[in-house]
């Protein structure tokens, strides 16, 4: 699913966001990503996103490879993955309907079930109340529901979440953590990042990848089974 | 197309929410269009005028007035066996009278002045007008003959008229396809810098150049073609009122005003949907470099 040898990750700038990372992260795994700020969660994530390629090393999202100048398998993989970003960047003056559906428009999907998995996922998340408010008049939780929805809507064989937990209280962190972590199956992995160290001490299943100053190393927590 | 409803949503959500820029430049496309339309209607009447004249090429030919039916006859006989000559006809005095009646149409009462009929008998000679010189080389040999008269004068000014329309034309052509092109590529940019956060949303969902470019392809589209239908309204009162003023005044015949209105509105909606598609497609390629 994920096999990443040797990787490091250099930005325009000079700055060394990511350095030797192995990493490996199978089928259906549930996984989350943790560090303080600035050692490089993200950037491990934009690899797995398809928008940042290493520098050096290899790596292999889905099977598809992700170097400089594989245009192919980065669009591929964009079109494969459910991604939350941490800005959620839902599209302004549309419904929360409406943004679901735009990320599947240009999937291989029939255009029947675009509106009905849009509406199932919004479904899923709880927002069935707000299936056709602009984005813009719902709460910071509920847009970031959104986000997820149409992340799941995609049946995307992973779902990556950027730092969900964001500035949310705990009970809220942790709800929006297992609302993410359900939607792990036997065929969707889900990576959730989070500076919360503390959060984790609630949670008992999955891998937990601790990052520090781009040096990641692998820890495991109880068995999902 | 299965996403053809959401398309046509987008390319509207665009023109509105720039609205004002996209109104003026329907105008100016619509403007520029009225310039490419005016000039192509000239060509276009020019042409056809030329046509019809060349169609209608026919020479005059005049004899000794005292000259005998028989010599006529076999005179016009002498001009029927030159190849190239399509018909020969007598046009006698009375005729040519008659024609003169009905060219000055009210100002024939001139006519009336005279005392017996000034007009003179002469042959219709219906001729292939590119092979008018070497028709006049085998009339000139023959004898009988006064003097010729043809419109060859008329032709040659008119075909030079054309050819200098097309230049003009070319050149118009040219501008008006370039500025064109300018506005709807800089609309369409402006557009993609509006919606810069949206179309680097769907990019990292993964979605296709074609999927993000399509709905201004639609704008810049319907802008041209707006503004084409703006022009065409525009030139439709200008031959309608054209043709009005001058049809019933002036002795050239003008091609049909139906024809000519059905040709332009094919060349303008046909130019405009060419230029539209291009000029979006434009934009979008220069607006990805940046
Ligand atoms: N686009 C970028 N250009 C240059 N440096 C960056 C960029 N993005 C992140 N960085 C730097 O890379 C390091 C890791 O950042 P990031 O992956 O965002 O960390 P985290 O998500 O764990 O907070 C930081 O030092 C950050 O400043
Ligand atoms: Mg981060």
């Amino acid at each position: 699913m994920i096999e990443g040898k040797d990787i490091s990750l250099v930005y325009g700038d000079g700055t060394k966001a990511l350095r030797g990372v192995n990493i490996a992260i199978s089928k259906g795994q549930l996984a989350y990503i943790i560090g303080p700020s600035g050692s490089g969660k993200t950037s491990l994530l934009k690899l797995f996103m398809g928008i940042e390629y290493p520098t050096e090393g290899e790596l292999k999202v889905l099977g598809l490879k992700m170097q400089k100048g594989q245009e192919a398998n980065i669009r591929k993989l964009r079109r494969l993955i459910g991604p939350v970003f941490q800005e959620f960047k839902l599209i302004k003056g549309r419904t929360a309907l409406e943004n679901v559906m735009l990320g599947l428009r240009f999937l291989d999907m029939p255009s029947k079930m675009i509106k009905e998995e849009s509406k199932n996922a919004l479904i899923k998340v709880g927002l069935s109340h707000k299936i056709d408010t602009v984005v813009e008049h719902l709460s910071f939780g509920e847009t970031q529901r959104v986000a997820i929805a149409r992340a799941v809507a995609r049946k995307p064989a992973l779902i990556l979440a950027d730092e969900p937990t964001g500035n949310l209280d705990v009970d809220n962190a942790l709800n929006i953590m297992s609302l993410l972590a359900s939607f792990r199956n036997e065929n969707t992995a889900v990576i959730i990042t989070t500076h919360a160290t503390h959060l984790l001490d609630n949670i008992d299943q999955g891998e937990i990848i601790k990052v520090e100053n781009g040096i990641i190393k692998m820890e495991s927590r109880g068995a999902v089974q | 197309m299965k996403n053809i409803g959401y398309f046509f949503k987008e390319a509207r959500t665009i023109f509105q929410v720039d609205r004002l820029s996209n109104i003026l430049s329907i105008f100016s496309i619509g403007l520029i269009f009225l310039i490419l339309s005016t000039i192509t209607t000239a060509w276009w009447v020019s042409h056809q005028l030329v046509n019809m004249l060349r169609d209608e090429a026919e020479i005059n030919v005049f004899f000794q007035e005292d000259m005998e039916d028989v010599n006529i006859n076999s005179l016009m006989e002498s001009i029927g066996i030159i190849g190239d000559v399509k018909e020969v006809k007598l046009v006698d005095k009375e005729e040519s009278h008659q024609r003169m009646v009905e060219i000055l149409g009210k100002e024939a009462k001139v006519l009336e002045l005279f005392d017996s009929n000034p007009f003179q008998a002469f042959i219709e000679v219906k001729i292939n007008v590119e092979k008018l010189d070497t028709i006049l080389e085998r009339l000139e040999s023959i004898e009988a003959i006064d003097y010729i008269r043809d419109n060859k004068d008329v032709i040659d000014k008119l075909q030079n008229l054309i050819s200098l329309l097309t230049i003009v034309g070319v050149l118009v052509i040219t501008a008006t396809g370039i500025s064109t092109l300018v506005v709807i590529s800089h609309i369409i940019r402006q557009g993609i810098y509006n919606n810069r956060e949206q179309i680097n949303t769907l990019r990292l969902l993964g979605a296709p150049e074609s999927f993000i470019g399509f709905p201004f392809v639609l704008e810049g589209l319907f802008l041209t073609v707006a503004g084409g239908l703006l022009a065409f309204g525009l030139v439709y009162l200008g031959v309608k009122t054209a043709y009005g003023q001058i049809g019933s005044n002036i002795f050239i015949p003008l091609p049909h005003m139906e024809d000519l209105l059905k040709s332009m509105g094919v060349f303008i909606l046909f130019a405009s949907g060419v230029l539209g598609i291009g000029g979006s497609i434009f934009g979008l390629k220069s607006a990805k470099v940046n």
